[in-house]
This record gives structure tokens, C-alpha cells and sequence, in this order.
């Protein structure tokens, strides 16, 4: 097939028996516990370099305690899978963590326009849907996936998809190479010892970066035996033979909200929407990310179990999340 | 005389094109305001598509600034799913209408969100991206594009291409291998509306705020839109509509907030 046009990006490619290889050596079959807390999870399973995808959103079930937790032990040059991320990204930018953003949503605020701008992070542009895509080809085991989209923008020519003439019609297709991240982040409702894990409500992309990814750790708002998973199959989200990693963190999404169990903290929020300027990020990271241990230190000092009380109560919202 | 800011007006407008008993594919931001005004006042069998899955919501009021995905925004959906399966209801073409905003946009349709000035590596102003604007603008039947009326984001040339209009005119989106007879349908802003010729698809004035001229409107665009000969006055937001607005969907007045304007009933 004769490429039409080639868009500019640098990607992140690998070739699907190359990650079949991975799967082989590396994902464990053997149904084996895998608790960890947060600080041994970042430590055994992110690397400076790696590339990271997170699923759902700043603002909904995003893995805010991991994202922290890779802050805090100062993970470098990690190139970004950045989706519905409103704050993460900035975060990990001002942390120095970031060198590389795939956009999906660059996030807002003009402190990460502002790092864009002054050339402290390099991005490429593709589009929400193309990521996702990616990632399915990625979970798919197969090279690319064609989408009828991203033809005739800039998007497509900052992005690196390709088009071709589609041999069934004909037509310009657009092909967007397979992402295997290094690295998938989630936040879930439940999880057992083993990895099985399940999330209540809507997702990105929740299975298939689970599937693409070379590592992935799962933080549990709730651990559950593994019996309730034999016993409602049809909610599962994740099979465990997926899943490297589970760290139980009770409000792990905060200042996020998490689905029928506690509302977002938009005072908190607000906070992180406020930021601009490159002292006011290292300000709120030493306050909130360097300056304590962990993610329950974090939740003690930073705030407090009255007002944990006051967003879980909040969450009146149960239909559908059980 | 009525008071309203820029916000309320252009959402105001942009409920009143929406049609009932269709889909419709809401993007992130002053597009949600959109639907759930239009599900309240007009078109109370909408049903409102989500990048992340949603289907059909029935939405809670106050809007949580900034959510996409909370509880509230997708209260008794008919269905959640993901981002793969919810852009794939917009490929088969089961997606009437798409809405999405835009800091820039040309004659075309085409529309800018990624970045103004600069280079591509160094903008001097950078903005989120496509998120899933040019999914949504590629694969709907008709795209609504909402955006402040401000001339100056009217060019001749974008300083980048998000998402595709007509791209460069008559034919242009088929030979570039998007969905055969998509495209943008309507341009609403806070004090005009407009549409596109059929022959040439280049920008068309169809109406401006009552007590508004044409040429008041069009002033500073860097290209002239096409103007309809029967010029719309679009009424400003009603009573009803602001009540709407402004004690059920935003009472914080936080999201609808902006520049004051004021129009003869």
C-alpha cells in the first residue's frame, strides 16, 4: 500500500510479536497476590523513560495517588498518553517527570500552555479517539487500526498516522499505529489480591490499555474476595493475569471524586485550576506531593478525615454503580 | 431591554437549533450547557452522546464545572460504555448532530483548537487540542460549532487545522476520505448565526441579534461571510431560558458568566 501522507511524530511503536514476547516472559498466568503500597508499585514498575496511560479523569476516578506517588519519587523523561487530564499532566510537567505528551486533551490552565510554549515539554498532536484507537490495536495484538478521521488536518500531519488508499474502497483511509504503553495507571472500584478488578460506571479505555500495556498497577478504593468475582462474572472489568500490581488506597481518585462512594473536592480543585506560575506549582508540590510519605499521610495532614466524611456523604448518587 | 452575557446568549441560540427525537454528540464545555438547556425548555427527547460511553443521559442540575463523566452528567444514561464504542455510534452514522467549540475558525467550517501564534513547537498560545473535536466534526451527519463572537477568531487562515469543515471547499472532505455528506452545519456565536452555501460551502450569515446590523457583526473578520438576503432576528435569551440558566443549570453563575450585553425584547 503506497502511504498518501505521513504525519511528523515521533511514536512510541512496538511490533506485536515484540509484545507478544513480553506477555510471554513477563504477565504471570499463576494466580499469585500482588498487593503492594504505592511507594513499592511506582518503584518495581515505573521507570524513568517509560511511557504512561491513565484512565478516567482529573476530575472522575483519575489515579491521583499514583500520579503523586510517581511525583514524589521523581520519575524523568516520561512521555504522557494525556486524555481527559485536566491537572495530571501539568503535574507530572511540574514535577519534571514529563519530556513527551501524546494529546488526546492537553489539559487546562496556562501553566501547561506556558510549558508548551517555552519548549519545556514536546508534544504530539493526535485526537482523543485516535489514541483510543491505538490503544485497541495495541490490546489487539495487531500493528494499526484504520479510522475514518484526522484526514485532511493539521492534527493528522503532527500526528504520526499515515493514509493510505484503502484497498476495499478505494477511499483514503487514515492508519494509527498500535500503542503499547510501558506503563497503565487505573483507579478502580473494587480488586481482589490477584488483579481482578472491576469499575463501576463509563471509561476510556480502561480494558483495552490493560490488554496493551507492558505493566499495569491497579489502585482499589476496595479489596473484595475473589470468590465475588467467580460469582458475578459479567462485571468484571479486568482479568488479574492483566493486572502487575494492586495498592489498596481508600479515596485514590481524591481530589477527584469517585463514583457512589465520594464527591469531587472542588475547593481542592480549584487549587490545582489556580496555578500558573512555575513557583505557585512547586509551591503546591511541596505541599502537597514532596511533603508527606504517602498517600495516607497525604489524606491525615492534607485533608483530614472530616472532610473525607463530608465529600463521601455527598455522594448520593448510587444508581448504576454497584 | 434584557441583560444577558455573551455566554447565555450563544447558548441560548445554540438550544434553540436542536432537534427532538435525534442524537447528538456533546463536547466538553459550553456544549454540555447546550444540551441540557434544549433538554429542559425544547427538546426533552434528545439523546446525548458521550465521548467517554455515556448514551442518552437525563442529566442532574447544578453542572459541575469542568465534569464530563461525574455522576450528574450521566444520571439514568441507557447506557455506559467507552470511548471506543461511543466515537464507533458516530462512524456507523447513528449521530445526527454534533457540538463543539472552537477559538478559531475559517470561511470553510474548518476549525483551530490547538494552538494561536508561534510555531508548531513553540505557539505562543497553546490550548488543550482536539480532545475529540475532530472525531466528532469528522463522523456526525451535521457538526454545530459554538463560540464567543469575537471577529478576530473569523481568518482567512488558521494558524492550525483541529478539525475538519469543508476543508478547502466542494468535494474537499469526500476526496480527503471523511464520511460522505457530513460537515459543519451551523456557526452560533453570541450575536450571529450562520450556515454554509451549498455550492460554494463557504460561511453564510443567516441571522443576527435583534437590534444588530450585518455589517456591526461581520465588522473586523478577516473574510466576508456570504449574507442571506432574509436576515434571522434572533431573539435574545427569554425569561424562561435565563431562569433555566440561571437558577437551575448554573446557579454558581460561574460557567455562564461573561461579557454583560443587553438587547429590546
Amino acid at each position: 500500500m503506497e502511504t498518501l501522507l505521513q504525519g511528523t511524530a515521533e511514536i512510541r511503536f512496538t511490533h506485536p510479536d515484540d509484545f507478544r514476547d513480553w506477555v510471554r516472559q513477563h504477565k504471570r498466568r499463576e494466580m499469585v497476590e500482588k498487593l503492594l503500597t504505592e511507594r513499592e508499585a511506582i518503584s518495581r514498575y515505573v521507570a524513568d523513560g517509560d511511557y504512561i496511560a491513565y484512565d478516567f479523569s482529573s476530575l472522575t476516578r483519575g489515579p491521583q495517588a499514583l500520579v503523586r506517588e510517581i511525583i514524589r519519587q521523581r520519575r524523568k523523561d516520561l512521555w504522557v498518553c494525556a486524555e481527559f487530564t485536566l491537572h495530571e499532566t501539568a503535574l507530572l510537567v511540574g514535577g519534571g517527570c514529563a519530556s513527551r505528551i501524546d494529546v488526546g486533551f492537553l489539559g487546562y490552565g496556562s501553566y501547561i500552555g506556558r510549558a508548551v510554549s517555552e519548549g519545556r515539554v514536546r508534544v504530539f498532536d493526535w485526537t482523543n479517539g485516535a489514541l483510543a484507537s491505538r490503544m485497541l490495536a495495541g490490546a489487539r495484538g495487531i500493528p494499526f487500526m484504520p479510522v475514518r478521521n484526522l484526514l485532511g488536518t493539521d492534527t493528522l500531519r503532527r500526528s504520526g498516522a499515515r493514509v493510505v488508499n484503502d484497498p476495499f474502497t478505494g477511499d483514503p483511509v487514515c492508519l494509527v499505529p498500535a500503542l503499547n504503553p510501558d506503563v497503565f495507571l487505573v483507579h478502580v472500584h473494587q480488586a481482589d489480591a490477584f488483579g481482578n478488578a472491576r469499575i463501576f460506571g463509563t471509561n476510556l479505555f480502561a480494558l483495552e490499555a490493560a490488554m496493551a500495556a507492558r505493566k499495569v498497577i491497579v489502585s482499589a478504593e476496595e479489596m473484595v474476595d475473589p470468590l465475588e468475582f467467580r460469582k458475578d462474572p459479567s462485571r468484571t472489568t479486568l482479568p488479574y493475569f492483566l493486572v502487575d500490581a494492586v495498592v489498596h488506597l481508600p479515596f485514590g481518585a481524591y481530589p477527584a471524586g469517585l463514583q457512589a462512594r465520594y464527591e469531587l473536592d472542588l475547593e481542592h480543585i480549584d487549587k490545582l485550576n489556580a496555578i500558573q506560575a512555575e513557583e505557585q506549582m512547586q509551591g503546591y508540590l511541596a505541599e502537597y506531593v514532596y511533603g508527606v510519605e504517602d498517600h495516607a499521610e497525604f489524606l491525615d495532614e492534607k485533608v483530614g478525615w472530616r472532610r473525607l466524611q463530608d465529600l463521601a456523604r455527598r455522594a448520593t448518587i448510587r444508581e448504576g454503580y454497584h | 431591554m434584557v441583560e444577558f452575557t455573551d455566554t447565555e446568549c450563544m447558548i441560548c441560540t445554540a438550544a434553540r437549533l436542536l432537534e427532538d427525537r435525534k442524537t447528538v454528540f456533546v463536547g466538553w464545555g459550553m456544549p454540555q450547557l447546550v444540551a441540557m438547556l434544549a433538554e429542559r425548555l425544547y427538546t426533552p427527547n434528545l439523546v446525548q452522546v458521550f465521548e467517554f460511553g455515556a448514551i442518552g443521559p437525563q442529566s442532574l442540575v447544578p453542572f459541575v464545572r469542568g465534569t464530563m463523566g461525574g455522576p450528574t452528567n450521566v444520571y439514568r444514561s441507557l447506557s455506559w460504555s467507552n470511548m471506543n464504542w461511543a466515537f464507533a455510534y458516530a462512524g456507523t452514522g447513528y449521530v445526527d448532530y454534533g457540538m463543539i467549540g472552537a477559538a478559531q475558525i475559517d470561511a470553510y467550517g474548518n476549525v483551530n483548537s490547538t494552538l494561536l501564534g508561534g510555531t508548531y513547537e513553540r505557539p505562543a498560545r497553546r490550548f488543550p487540542g482536539s480532545g475529540g473535536g475532530n472525531e466528532v466534526a469528522s463522523l456526525c451527519w451535521k457538526t454545530i460549532l459554538v463560540m464567543k463572537h469575537e471577529p478576530r477568531r473569523f481568518v482567512e487562515r488558521l494558524d492550525f487545522m483541529t478539525s475538519p469543515g469543508y476543508l478547502n471547499g466542494p468535494g474537499g472532505r469526500e476526496k480527503a476520505g471523511l464520511p460522505r455528506d457530513t460537515g459543519p452545519w451551523r456557526v452560533v456565536t453570541s450575536k450571529a448565526l450562520f450556515g454554509f452555501d451549498e455550492e460554494t460551502k463557504r460561511l453564510a450569515l443567516l441571522g443576527v441579534l435583534k437590534g444588530l446590523s450585518a455589517g456591526t457583526v461581520l465588522e473586523g473578520m478577516e473574510f466576508r461571510p456570504l449574507v442571506t438576503e432574509r436576515l434571522e432576528a434572533i431573539v435574545p435569551p427569554t425569561a424562561e431560558e435565563l431562569r433555566v440558566l440561571r437558577q437551575q443549570i448554573d446557579p454558581s453563575g460561574i460557567v455562564i458568566r461573561g461579557e454583560q450585553m443587553r438587547a429590546e425584547r
